[in-house]
């Protein structure tokens, strides 16, 4: 059922017009360009915001380092459109894939983890002045958000070298 | 032998991880190199450039950590690379950025000196390049002609 689905899905969305625009010769490398930069500034903004909460280069205040979060956003927001068009394009090539389903998984984990930094410690760590470390709760947040978003990096890179059919080892798909 | 290993070995820790460390890399290196560039420019005034000194020993470990695992993917398809122009338009990039964040890191730290027009030139250039060397990066696999030896792409 559900797989019956998957593949309507799949065939609706390669006949949409943003499928057929990203068959051009160029589309695709200069969407893939545009996806590295997003992740770029991504991880050059939240990811040394995490490494700050982890305890390193402590003399700068977490209120300064929180200020560069906008510029992560505006990455992030460039990879979603980004990887819409991918995903549109080459539904199947996505759907079945076990990096995808990793690359997703550490998304949404990332995406709880970032709820909960600013419903329980936003508050405690943007006072953080320089030299003073980030609670233990806090640090932890820190260190699953780099662990994930290092994760996305990775499955997002590892996608091609599990395109359906070669994923015999995936024991979900 | 560095080379068969680096394109056969079937374990995931040759190329595939290669590959992942570079991506990683690639971040560290031009995304902290962006974020400075942006706050030279006048985006985010309220970010105290001054603190953005440590910025750098994240840069160098993203450039190293590139140099290391680029070269692993040059000795695995080193005609690949070579016979391309855009891989050595992809080094100048890189050669340039890195010219320019020494230079800026000179200029600007550590006694916050007045950020000139100069200054701005080179930090608007510097995002240039460094866009310009994941652009030439990401093309490196849609422009390859000789991907070993006599064997075409």
């Amino acid at each position: 059922m559900l797989d019956e689905s998957l593949r309507e899905l799949a065939r609706w969305l390669s006949h949409t017009s943003l499928a057929s625009f990203m068959s051009g010769a160029w589309e695709w490398p200069i969407a893939e360009s545009l996806h590295f930069m997003g992740l770029s500034m991504l991880i050059g903004t939240v990811g040394i915001f995490d490494l700050r909460l982890l305890g390193f280069a402590k003399r700068i205040p977490l209120s300064a380092l929180h200020r560069l979060i906008p510029w992560g956003i505006g990455g992030f927001v460039v990879n979603m459109l980004t990887g819409i068009c991918f995903l549109t394009a080459a539904a199947d090539q996505y759907m079945y894939n076990p990096a995808f389903h990793l690359k997703i998984l550490s998304m949404a984990i990332a995406g709880v983890n970032v709820m909960l930094f600013y419903t329980t410690m936003f508050k405690k760590v943007r006072t953080l002045g320089p030299g003073e470390d980030a609670p233990m709760p806090a640090r932890i947040i820190g260190g699953v958000s780099l662990t994930c978003w290092l994760s996305v990096i990775a499955c997002g890179r590892l996608l091609t070298f599990y395109r359906p059919p070669s994923f015999h080892w995936c024991f979900w798909c | 032998m560095l080379s068969v290993w680096v394109r056969e070995s079937p374990t995931m820790f040759a190329f595939p991880f290669i590959l992942v460390v570079h991506a990683w890399g690639m971040g560290l290196l031009a995304g902290a190199n962006a974020a400075v560039d942006l706050r030279i420019l006048g985006f985010a005034p309220r970010v105290p450039l001054s603190a953005m000194s440590k910025f750098y020993p994240v840069m160098w470990f993203g450039f190293v950590i590139n140099a290391v695992s680029g070269l692993l993917l040059l000795i695995g398809y080193p005609t690949k690379a070579l016979t391309n122009p855009v891989f050595y338009l992809k080094l100048l990039c890189i050669t340039v950025g890195m010219i320019l964040m020494s230079w800026v890191r000179r200029r600007v730290f550590p006694r916050d000196a007045p950020l000139t027009g100069n200054i701005k030139a080179m930090a608007a250039l510097s995002l240039l390049v460094w866009a310009g060397a994941i652009v030439s990066g990401r093309l490196l696999a849609y422009t390859c002609k000789h991907l070993l030896g006599d064997m075409k792409c």
